[in-house]
């Protein structure tokens, strides 16, 4: 319905349904009177602004929750490009300047794990309100969304699993840019992981405007949200050290473009992520 | 007397009988306070209540869903209803010897 659209999203996810049934109900099923019409935009508007100011608590907080995750998924995005700059950097750098950014390295994968079971318990905590509303007939109102991430995982496994099984044919010159058909599969491949990770990442920030959170899950979700954020600081601050150290023992150059976008990109993830959790952590 | 500029006492009164739906709570507020509140402004103020955990729901999501008071929804409405009833009180005795009053003045 046109009049429900007008309101926030969170607020229409959370009270729409219900809102329209009143409205329907109210018409008997005719047309909607204009005086109707006219007190649902007005209080359309309210929300809009009450949105705007913050909000109520449990919406903070799952707001602030969503964008750590975005966050987290420009990260994971900046983490890949550090990953493939990466691959042979200890046999690249001498034996004498490898203790630093080996200790700098491992601290960035072991954080990485640590992420990653964050993000992983953040979603664990939401289950049994998950099963609440698909019980509760709530599966036409994520439906879209997550089939989108369904389908886009459904195409990413079979296409890794070739490429796979192609690169384990190649060489590895053809492996690394001397074969123009890998090169350019590998990287449409890289699009269908991007667009798989965005799939996934919006199914799960769609989904949760959807779900009843219980306060001690709420508060959960934020500390977790909190520690994701620090964990995000962790990673910058390690692949700096990292960095830092290969450029002094000359194995990178300080001003390698593929280190410098994804640095920045972990940079400002950390920075939006650290707001948003200092907003939930406030909020909870 | 009506108060229209006061949707969430409305809605806290009607739900001190038993939980109601969004409709049934339009119904009954026009039943005994002579006010429709529009979908809107139900909403608006349900939202409200919800949030300063003065009502929750009483059943699972869905587009009948009912709402029912919480204990510090009964308590914010039991000292409304006290400083009205003060207010009330107060305003009948003032009325009262103003009558008084103006009885005489008249005579």
């Amino acid at each position: 319905m046109l009049l429900v659209r007008l309101y926030p999203a969170t607020w229409r996810a959370r009270y729409g349904a219900e809102l329209e049934a009143l409205i329907l109900e109210a018409s008997a099923g005719g047309r909607v009177p204009w005086r109707t019409r006219a007190d649902v935009v007005r209080a359309a508007a309210r929300e809009r602004v009450h949105a705007a100011l913050g909000g109520s608590a449990p919406d903070r907080v799952r707001a602030s929750a969503s964008v750590v995750l975005w966050a987290w998924a420009a990260f994971v995005v900046a983490g890949v490009g550090v990953q493939k700059y990466s691959e042979h950097w200890q046999s690249a750098t001498p034996a004498g300047s490898r203790e630093l950014p080996a200790a700098a390295f491992d601290a960035l994968v072991v954080t990485a794990g640590i992420g990653s079971v964050l993000v992983l318990a953040g979603i664990a905590a939401t289950v049994p309100s998950l099963a609440a509303l698909l019980r509760a007939g709530g599966w036409p109102r994520i439906r879209r969304p997550v089939t989108a991430a369904l389908v886009l995982a459904a195409t990413l496994v079979p296409a890794t699993i070739g490429l796979v099984l192609w690169a384990h044919r190649l060489t590895e010159a053809q492996r690394n840019g001397h074969d123009a058909l890998y090169t350019g599969i590998g990287a449409a491949w890289g699009l269908l992981v991007l667009a798989t990770l965005v799939g996934w990442t919006r199914a799960a920030t769609a989904t949760a405007a959807h779900l009843d959170l219980p306060p001690a899950v709420l508060r959960l979700e934020a500390r977790l949200a909190a520690a994701l954020a620090v964990a995000m600081a962790v990673m910058t601050a390690a692949t700096a050290v990292w960095w830092a150290s290969l450029a002094a023992a000359g194995t990178v150059s300080s001003l390698a473009p593929q280190l410098v976008v994804a640095g920045v990109l972990m940079l400002l993830a950390t920075v939006v992520a650290a707001g948003a959790a200092g907003r939930g952590l406030r909020a909870a | 007397m009506a108060r229209e500029n006061d949707p969430p006492l409305l809605i806290l009164t009607s739900l001190a009988s038993g939980p109601k739906h969004g409709y049934a709570l339009q119904q009954d507020i026009e039943a005994f306070a002579g006010v429709r509140l529009g979908p809107g402004t139900l909403y608006g103020a349900v939202a409200r209540l919800e949030e300063r955990g003065l009502i929750e729901p009483a059943g699972p999501a869905g587009r009948r869903r009912p709402y029912r008071l919480t204990a510090a929804g009964a308590e914010s409405l039991e000292t409304t209803i006290a400083s009205m009833r003060a207010i009330v009180t107060e305003g009948s005795a003032r009325l009262a010897r103003a009558g008084v009053a103006l009885a005489g003045g008249l005579a």
